[in-house]
């Protein structure tokens, strides 16, 4: 099953002041291996390195699980260095749940499938740059 | 906007692990130093890399195989420590491989299986080697998102409430069918309310069974800083779990359990993680000058607790604890000065190196719970060096008084360096006796088996498994517990030899 949903980047980039008159371009994202059709999938789409280890995103999105492919369009995106956040809300409680020692229990990826060690992928790992439109493949289950 | 559950989703990823830390390669071809050193030191083979991923055989039994003695040896042990070319640098390191010694009425039956872990699935799939171990990393290795992406089952096993577990230091425990041996995945306890924060929580390889059949085991999470404390019942669901704060952790492997306390041993081999760490091990250091922590925690409290000290010093094992009337535990283990055998020798050992270091002596220790006091003594003559300690398993966590354990004299000049005795020790009398095994073969740990209507500790069978280097065999030996000096009563022989393995336990039935 696979669903498409679209978003623009314009009025939150427009909103943050970072938007500039360069070409704006399209980012897909897909995400593979959802095993569960239960629960949230939160996506986060942050430009730059402060971003993606600060706080905010230029955009977001909330969609309900199902299982396989889900694909998320983000339109109007100024060139430059991306990076994405997803998790799965299994549960629904808008958090990412942990275990009794705070290791996630809930599925969740970052670009180029990137994996940190022991904890969050590296900005250096998960980034990627965008200058025509282009395609993020992410697997939620490694 | 949800900005909310993305800003928790990074502080919790950020805050409790360490800072994302990836081994270094260090570029050397350890599959050929090693078939190169097999050469000269032909015992080493007992390193080697497994050659399939399953067996099955009827032994060829000689001697006396007692009627009375009827069940199964489930093992465990790193196996598969060759990937796709790239020789694994640690022993511990290696992928698990789980076994079953069938004996029944006269005959010995053998299986044995790679246990399909989510990171040999990884792997094979990856068509090489992934991850940093606890030495040193394949070149263009991945990250972690835990420690079941590194969980390989290849350290002891639980038979618990009908179910066989293959047991890791730091993560779950996989499930594996008792009867095919198949791997079913890793397995989770059922929690009070269907609960499932224990997901994912370390559970060790050395859990010990009470005498109400419920059993307690602990767990250490490095990057959170904390000690897990399990309690399952006989019916295999969790009763209850804590957590205590360890600062700094260390790499506690196996602990004791008496009437009313749980001892843990800390010592200083601090976790420090550094960004150039080649391993697991070497994001630890070894702090001679500071003590060997001691944790005594309330088995019904797991909050009341406190710390004692002993000079430092490094302990794999021990083979029980009980706790009279006065509240002064008794307990014991292989004690060795150093932590230097699993940082150097087990990591040579892989390399080819025949340099087996010497580590452990057995010590008793006397804690009292109302002084607050902990003393230690050698049990044996200086010259003996000890491993793999087990008991009756009728005695567990309660008093006892004999010991089995493998042993090498400091004087023995045999070819291989490894452990070549198997010993009945009687901590009360003091006498010891033992077997020596013949050069051409290496001892595996070796178990207690009750006889059948038996009191405990008394008039049993001691049970174990060998690597016969010279004629590439794996063997199984029957002891009479009390004629130990006699050699084994029977034996069954296997078509083939696996590589050595870790810990077992024998299931009667
Ligand atoms: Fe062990």
């Amino acid at each position: 099953m696979k669903t498409s949903k679209t978003i623009s980047a314009f009025l939150l980039i427009a909103a943050l002041g970072a938007y500039t008159q360069a070409s704006a371009e399209t980012l897909t994202i897909v995400i593979e291996d959802i095993d569960d059709a239960t629960g949230i999938l939160q996506v986060q789409v942050m430009a730059g390195q402060a971003q993606f280890e600060g706080e905010g995103a230029v955009a977001q999105f909330m969609e309900p699980a199902v299982a396989g492919t889900l694909t998320f369009t983000a339109e109007d995106l100024p060139p430059g260095e991306y990076a994405i956040r997803i998790m799965h809300d299994l549960n629904g409680n808008g958090e990412l749940d942990t275990n009794f020692v705070g290791m996630p229990t809930e599925p969740y990826a970052f670009s180029n499938n990137a994996r940190g060690s022991f904890g969050p992928a590296k900005w250096e790992d998960a980034r990627f740059v965008v200058e025509s439109d282009v395609t993020q493949v992410i697997s939620l289950n490694p | 906007m949800h900005r909310r559950q993305f800003t928790k989703l990074l502080a919790l990823m950020a805050c409790p692990l360490p800072a994302s830390v990836l081994a270094q390669s260090d570029g050397e071809n350890w599959t050929e130093m090693f078939a190169e050193a097999v050469r000269e030191y032909p015992w080493l083979a007992a390193w080697g890399n497994v050659e399939q991923d399953r067996y099955e055989a009827d032994a060829v039994v000689r001697g006396n195989w007692p009627e009375a003695l009827q069940g199964v040896v489930y093992r465990t042990g790193p196996a598969q420590h060759e990937i796709f070319g790239y020789r694994n640098r640690h022993w511990f390191d290696g992928n698990g491989m789980v076994h079953a010694w069938r004996i029944d009425g006269g005959g010995v039956r053998h299986q044995a299986r790679l246990i399909e872990t989510l990171k040999l699935q990884a792997e094979r799939a990856a068509g090489r080697a992934l991850y940093s171990g606890l030495s040193g990393a394949p070149p263009g290795q991945a990250g972690l998102t835990g420690p079941n992406d590194v969980n390989s089952g290849n350290t002891s096993v639980l038979f618990h409430h009908d179910r066989l577990l293959a047991l890791w230091e730091a993560g779950s425990p996989y499930e594996i069918d008792a009867e095919t041996l198949e791997t079913r995945g890793i397995y989770n306890f059922e929690e009070p309310g269907g609960g499932s924060s224990m997901r994912g929580a370390p559970f060790s390889a050395h859990p010990r069974v009470d005498v109400d059949g419920s059993v307690w085991n602990f767990g250490y999470a490095s990057a959170a800083g904390l000690l897990v404390f399990w309690h399952i019942g006989a019916d295999g669901a969790l009763r209850k779990a804590g957590r205590i704060a360890v600062d700094p952790m260390t790499m506690p492997h196996d602990f004791v359990v008496t009437e009313k306390h749980l001892v843990i041993l800390l010592p200083p081999f601090h976790f420090r993680p550094a960004a150039d760490a080649m391993g697991f091990l070497d994001m630890h250091e070894w702090r001679p000058q500071d003590p060997c922590r001691v944790l005594v925690v309330d088995k019904n409290d797991f909050s009341s607790h406190y710390f004692l000290e002993l000079p430092a010093q490094w302990i794999f094992h021990f083979g029980n604890a009980w706790e009279d009337r006065s509240g002064v535990i008794r307990f014991d283990g292989a004690r060795a000065p150093d932590p230097s055998i699993m940082t150097q020798t087990f990591t040579e050992i892989m390399r080819g190196n025949p340099d087996y270091g010497r580590a452990a002596r057995h010590y008793g220790y006397r804690l009292d719970t109302r002084a607050r006091t902990i003393s230690e003594e050698s049990m044996l003559e200086p010259g003996v060096f000890t491993e793999f300690p087990s008991i009756d398993p009728r005695v567990g966590c309660r008093q006892y008084r004999k010991l089995v354990f493998l042993s090498q004299s400091e004087a023995d000049l045999a070819e291989h360096g490894t452990l070549n005795e198997v010993n009945l020790f009687d901590i009360e009398s003091g006498r010891r006796d033992w077997f020596r095994y013949p050069d051409t073969q290496i001892p595996e740990e070796h178990l207690y088996a009750p006889r059948p209507g038996s009191e405990p500790e008394s008039g049993g069978w001691i049970l174990g498994t060998a690597f016969d280097w010279r004629r590439g065999r794996h063997i199984i030996n029957l002891f009479n517990a009390e004629g130990i000096a006699d050699g084994p009563v029977a034996s069954a022989e296997l078509p083939y030899a696996i590589p050595l393995g870790l810990h077992g336990k024998f299931v009667t039935g």
